[in-house]
């Protein structure tokens, strides 16, 4: 799970100074986006970048969705506990997204609106604890997927990071209940020798009956309790899917 | 499959009378802490870690981790060697846990900063929470002050600390300072004082009333774990990221730093636990190392001496610039001398002996502690020994002497023989043609036995002496050693230049006696030690270099095998002078002494060191004191993942085998594993490599190679003929292209041509080296050159087929590519990789695993490859004799045989049976039988990052964050 300097050297990291883009990141999102082409929807107009600093996933977004700039419909909407340094048509919120509230700061400003796309590339802090890492991951997963079924429409999709340790396929069982396609997308430009990887859940179809409500005093296990999801013990491996072409550079390699 | 024994991260310690209890994994381990004996090992939870252990006075145990708890009784955590059936579960995670004020319940703090009160059937009878406040923690404890008042401290992750009582619910303070995550917070005995410890690398103290922060504690230099009040909170301890223990005295509200420890490996100490009666700290790390330090004041055991001082106490007046030039410790006292020849006695005071005017101005200080033998020397070649009786109060031989055949003397040394009541003097003069002098006396009359005129080597300056039977072993600078033969002297000394990179020998010291020769264990200045064995002979044969090593640190000034056979090593680093545990990678003490360059003596005393040393022309002595309790109750493996395992299994040695980690903390280990009781004894940790290792592998039953970052290879070579311990020493690197930190050799295969081999090395950008080793020459000597794609390689084999050489190669595309060698290296030059014969995509992305089965038989070649893609497959290349090509057919694919990448695999059972490791921390065995791949058997381990694993018979090691062995039935 560690950072490693090596990103400081790699050809991602140039690739996105040439770009324009804040971090390296960015690629990422652009080769899930060539595999599952969710941003190529004319229909997408509300997105939700959760964890977004410093940017670069918004900033591919603000590039897709705003690619003519009169366009009033649209609206994106990015949190990081971190502060952000502006970008172009992105309503920039400083908030922790494990926190009830901050999940009714970013309803407020969908207005009655509801979302067609959410993305967390959210990684907390590591202690070193492999079990606690894993955990504080997974509940920040969780965090995200809270906030999306509170906003996301039916049949739209949901992208976040996760991390493939052990209990990893808890985690898919569980998103099976809500989506009707999860896969476990690796991008080319995440480095095979780290346990990062994506999952794509495309087309909500939440449980019927299930009314999701928010509550501030109530955790995000909590929440999920009377959801299906919440505390079943199933297990299932999403199917795994590289993305970016063979000839996109790999970022394992020294060049 | 079933574990038989597991090293790896102990998070929890608890002290309880005699004993302590260390959450090791999913087990809790009982120790005998006075005499380190493990009393029981109990399996606590199926899977997940013990991370905190509380110990009612009702005779309960209570122990939590992750969303697991248990409770049982003391005793049965004794007796019984699991206790998983009484295991229970809570949805969130458990970050605490403590038992009522009458031990009728206990609570359960979790990461949403909510408490679940539960009975001692394990039902929850209450859930408590402050409103509103539900983010997560990182951190928190419960402090039960009376029956009525139970607060809880919560670390959270931006929003500092918050306190809040349990049976009220109302919030009652929100300490904010801390900039980061709060890793943990403790509350004193009454609950007026708080102390918490943080990602911000401080520790703070907080008045909880005024909710005012008294005092920040500056000093820890990485992220803090642990900490909690001792002594009548009168002190705090902490342990940290960065491997130390610190203790701070609370004076007045503040903090002081009054001691460090440092106690662990590489990265995290865990928890920390105190013994207030025998004033003991355990310490637990992410090395699975569980390390007792002593926490009883040091300073009184330090004394320091002014020149006036040692005047006024022996009533003899001193000149004016007189100081202290020389010293030796015996086990009644100091025997030292002055500048101006003055020769004085120190037990309970200074006592003085006598002046001799000959040893003004310069003089030199020997001593042989053993017969109480001083031996004073100038450099006009006299010598003044004495000899004490055993109390010190009496000298009861004496000898003067003056050396003819010199001029001049500007050093002199002495050694003891190991058997003969015999002692040796040399001294050598400035002049390169005059011979280096030895004396031989008697320890009891002081007569003198013998006079031998030894030839100098060239460029020799001599540093350090020991004998052996007649062999006279000196150690010079520039990392010289000659070895004379007093039965020979006409004999021209065997001389071996350059052992290290080449300071100054600074000793040379018998540890054991081989089939093939005596054993020396020989230090450096430099930071270098070798282990030498000499083959004798008439004249000497050979020095042969069976090991060689740096230390971790500074400058190194000797070293010695302890009882337990572990090699201490000790010297200076920077203001420090140290003595550390080599075997075991621990600093047994450290004194502040003012660095190197100084006179000092370090001498073994019944209760352990006696350091003596100058500073700023003070005499200093410190007292070293060894522990009655072992310093370590667990030595653990290394504090990062362990990359590689490499299991030699040409052969058994002592009821088990002889295997090699490769860890990413850039080290090396050479262990053993017993095979019936999977007990892992270190022996040497191997730090050559300068970055985090990628493979090692032994080559046959003496080589092995290993590999990492920076285009780093190394060849190394093992001695198992001794009788103590295994020895391995560095042999030769390849040699490397560039200068590119990140150019990574991920793996790499040999082929045996009689003892010369050729290797094939393939790195991380996309490079394939063939390279020509011979052993004679210890030359490698690249044969051919070429690129695989642009992406990395991570598998190379070279493999015989049907008398054609073949290299198989597995990189980032998912590729299994194959190139045909048999024409390739021919004659001197450097030819280009050949073009590749057959390359099959079986994986969406990285392959990490692979394995190849040749069966000559059945015209096949079989890779089994594991991937980053979760999939598991069998390819096998038939001989196409058509077009005389090897040519692949996917035999069988599992595409989600695992939940997560497969990152090492291996065959065992005849090639029968493949078994995988994977990230998920599943290890599964595959039926290989007929091309499919059928799961006979999966279990889950607890070593976390599961990256590599080999097996020999039904052994099998598993690495990852800590080190499992597993055994294995035949099916
Ligand atoms: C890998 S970075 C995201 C990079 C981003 N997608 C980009 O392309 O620039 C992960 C981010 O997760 C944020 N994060 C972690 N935990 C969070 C939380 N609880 N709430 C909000 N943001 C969080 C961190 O501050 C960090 O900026």
């Amino acid at each position: 799970m560690g950072k490693s300097s090596k990103d400081k050297r790699d050809l991602y990291y140039r690739k996105a100074k040439e770009q324009g883009y804040r971090a390296r990141s960015a690629f990422k999102l652009l080769q899930l986006n060539e595999e599952f082409h969710f941003l190529d929807d004319p229909n997408l107009k509300r997105v939700v970048d959760l964890c977004a600093a410093p940017g670069s996933w918004s900033q591919v977004l603000s590039r897709k969705l705003f690619d003519k700039d009169d366009y009033t419909d649209r609206q994106i909407v990015a949190v990081d506990l971190q502060a952000m340094m502006p970008i172009d048509h992105v309503t920039t919120l400083q908030a922790d997204i494990t926190h009830p509230r901050t999940l009714h700061q970013i309803l407020e400003l969908f207005g009655n609106h509801r979302a067609d796309f959410v993305c967390s590339d959210g990684a907390p802090d590591v202690t070193g604890l492999h079990d606690l890492d894993e955990y504080v991951q997974q509940q920040l997963i969780m965090s995200a997927l809270q906030l999306t079924v509170c906003i996301l429409k039916r049949g739209g999709t949901f992208v976040a990071k996760i991390f493939r340790g052990r209990d990893i396929d808890l985690i898919y069982a569980q998103l099976g209940y809500l989506f009707d396609q999860v896969t476990c997308a690796k991008p080319r430009s995440s480095r095979g020798s780290s346990l990062e990887a994506f999952v794509v859940c495309q087309g909500y179809n939440p449980p019927e009956g299930w009314q999701p409500s928010l509550d501030t005093n109530s955790s995000v296990v909590e929440f999920f309790q009377d959801c299906p999801v919440g505390s079943n013990e199933n297990r299932t491996i999403a199917p795994f899917m590289a993305c970016g072409s063979l000839e996109s550079f790999d970022s394992d390699a020294t060049y | 499959m079933h574990s038989v024994s597991h090293y790896g991260p102990a998070l929890s310690v608890k002290f309880l009378d005699r004993f302590v209890y260390a959450g090791y994994g999913p087990f809790l381990h009982v120790y005998e802490y006075a005499t380190g004996k493990l009393a029981n090992k109990c399996l606590i939870f199926n899977k997940n870690k013990v991370h905190g252990v509380r110990i009612g006075d009702n005779g309960l145990i209570l122990c939590y981790g992750s969303r697991s708890v248990n409770l049982t009784s003391i005793q049965d955590v004794h007796e019984k060697s699991s206790i998983v059936e009484s295991e229970k579960h809570t949805s969130e995670w458990i970050i605490s846990g403590e038992f009522n004020s009458d031990c009728s319940q206990f609570y359960l703090l979790t990461c949403y900063d909510r408490v679940l009160t539960c009975d001692l059937e394990c039902h929850v009878v209450k859930k408590s929470a402050v409103y509103g406040e539900r983010s997560i923690l990182y951190s928190g404890s419960i402090k039960v002050v009376s029956e009525d008042k139970v607060f809880i401290n919560a670390g959270t992750v931006m929003g500092g600390i918050i306190v809040w009582e349990l049976f009220s619910e109302t919030l009652v303070a929100n300490l904010l300072g801390h900039s980061g995550s709060i890793f943990y917070v403790e509350m004193n005995r009454d609950g007026s004082l708080i102390a918490s410890c943080s990602d911000d690398r401080s520790v703070r103290l907080w008045d909880l009333k005024s909710q005012k922060e008294l005092s920040v504690g500056w000093a820890h230099t990485a992220r803090i774990w642990h900490l909690l009040f001792y002594n009548n909170d009168t002190r705090l301890i902490s342990v940290s990221e960065d491997c130390t223990c610190r203790v701070w005295d609370i004076q007045s509200g503040k903090l002081l730093q009054s001691a460090i420890h440092e106690v662990h490996l590489t990265k995290n100490v865990w928890c920390v636990d105190v013994n207030e009666k025998d004033q003991l700290a355990i310490t637990s790390g992410n090395d699975g190392r569980l390390r007792l330090i002593s926490l009883t004041e040091q300073e009184s055991l330090q004394r320091n001496f002014t020149i006036k001082q040692i005047s006024d106490d022996s009533k003899v007046p001193f000149a004016k610039q007189e100081i202290i030039k020389g010293f030796h410790w015996f086990s009644f006292g100091l025997v030292a001398i002055t500048s101006e020849g003055k020769i004085l006695q120190y037990g309970n005071q200074w006592k003085f002996l006598m002046q001799n005017p000959q040893f003004k101005s310069y003089s030199m200080t020997n001593g042989i502690s053993k017969d109480n033998i001083v031996i004073f020397s100038n450099n006009k070649c006299n010598l003044l020994i004495l000899k004490f009786n055993s109390e010190g109060s009496e000298i009861v031989a004496s000898r003067e002497l003056h050396v003819d055949t010199l001029t001049k003397s500007q050093n002199c040394m002495v050694c003891r023989h190991h058997d003969r009541n015999e002692f040796f003097v040399t001294l050598e003069s400035p002049n390169p043609h005059d011979p280096f002098m030895c004396l031989k006396f008697d320890t009891d009359s002081l007569n003198l036995r013998g006079q031998f005129g030894l030839k100098k080597p060239e460029s020799f300056a001599s540093s350090c002496l020991e004998i052996y039977e007649s062999f006279l072993l000196v150690g010079s600078r520039f990392s010289v050693i000659a070895i004379f033969d007093l039965n020979n002297t006409s004999q021209e000394s065997l001389v071996s230049r350059r052992l290290t990179p080449g300071d100054t020998t600074t000793s040379i010291h018998l540890v054991e006696f081989s089939i093939g020769g005596p054993v020396f264990v020989v230090t450096n200045r430099d930071g270098y030690y070798n282990f030498i064995r000499l083959k004798l002979g008439n004249p000497i044969e050979e020095l042969e270099i069976i090991h060689s090593n740096r230390t971790a640190r500074g400058f190194l000034e000797g070293a010695y095998y302890d009882n337990n056979g572990d090699l201490i090593t000790y010297g200076f680093k920077s203001e420090l002078f140290y003595i550390y545990n080599e075997t075991q990678c621990y600093e047994k003490a450290v004194r502040v002494c003012g660095g190197a360059h100084r006179q000092w003596e370090l001498a073994r005393t019944p209760e352990g060191f006696m350091l003596v040393f100058i500073r700023a022309s003070d005499l200093h002595f410190t007292r070293v004191i060894e522990p009655k309790v072992p310093e370590v109750l667990q030595c653990g493996t290394h504090g990062r993942e362990i990359r590689d395992i490499a299991l030699l299994k040409d052969f058994k040695y002592k009821n088990g085998h002889l295997f090699c980690t490769a860890s990413e903390d850039t080290t090396i280990k050479l262990c053993h594993v017993h095979e019936s009781t999977g007990q892992v004894t270190t022996f040497w940790t191997l730090r050559k490599h300068v970055s985090g290792l990628q493979r090692c592998k032994f080559l046959s039953s003496k080589l092995m190679i290993s590999s990492s970052a920076r285009e780093e290879l190394f060849l190394w070579e093992l001695t198992t003929d001794c009788n103590t311990k295994p020895y391995i020493k560095f042999r030769q690197a390849l040699p490397i292209s560039g200068n590119n930190p990140d150019l990574r050799i991920t793996d790499f295969s040999v082929k045996f041509e009689g003892s010369n081999f050729i290797l094939a090395a393939v790195y991380s950008d996309s490079a394939v080296k063939l390279w020509r080793y011979n052993h004679l020459q210890n030359r490698f000597q690249l044969a051919v050159e070429g690129h695989y794609k642009t992406c990395c390689i991570l598998n190379a084999s070279l493999f015989e087929f049907k008398n054609q050489s073949y290299l198989m190669l597995s990189a980032t595309d998912g590729h299994l590519s194959l190139y045909n060698l048999t024409n390739t290296m021919n004659g001197g030059t450097v030819c280009p990789l050949p073009s590749v014969e057959s390359s099959i995509q079986i994986h969406q992305s990285s392959i990490k695993a692979m394995n190849i089965s040749v069966d000559d038989q059945n015209d096949a070649v079989r890779v089994y490859t594991g991937g980053d893609d979760n999939a598991l497959a069998i390819c096998a290349f038939h001989w196409e004799s058509q077009t005389k090509r090897l040519l692949p057919h996917l035999k069988d694919v599992q595409r989600s045989a695992a939940s997560s990448t497969i990152t090492s695999s291996e065959l065992i059972n005849d090639d029968k049976q493949l078994v995988t490791a994977s990230v998920d921390q599943i290890v599964r065995i595959w039926d290989t039988e007929n091309d499919k791949l059928v799961l006979q058997e999966q279990k889950y381990t607890t070593v976390a990052d599961t990256g590599s694993l080999d097996a020999v018979s039904n052994l099998l090691l598993i690495g990852g964050v800590g080190l499992s062995v597993w055994k294995t039935e035949h099916h």
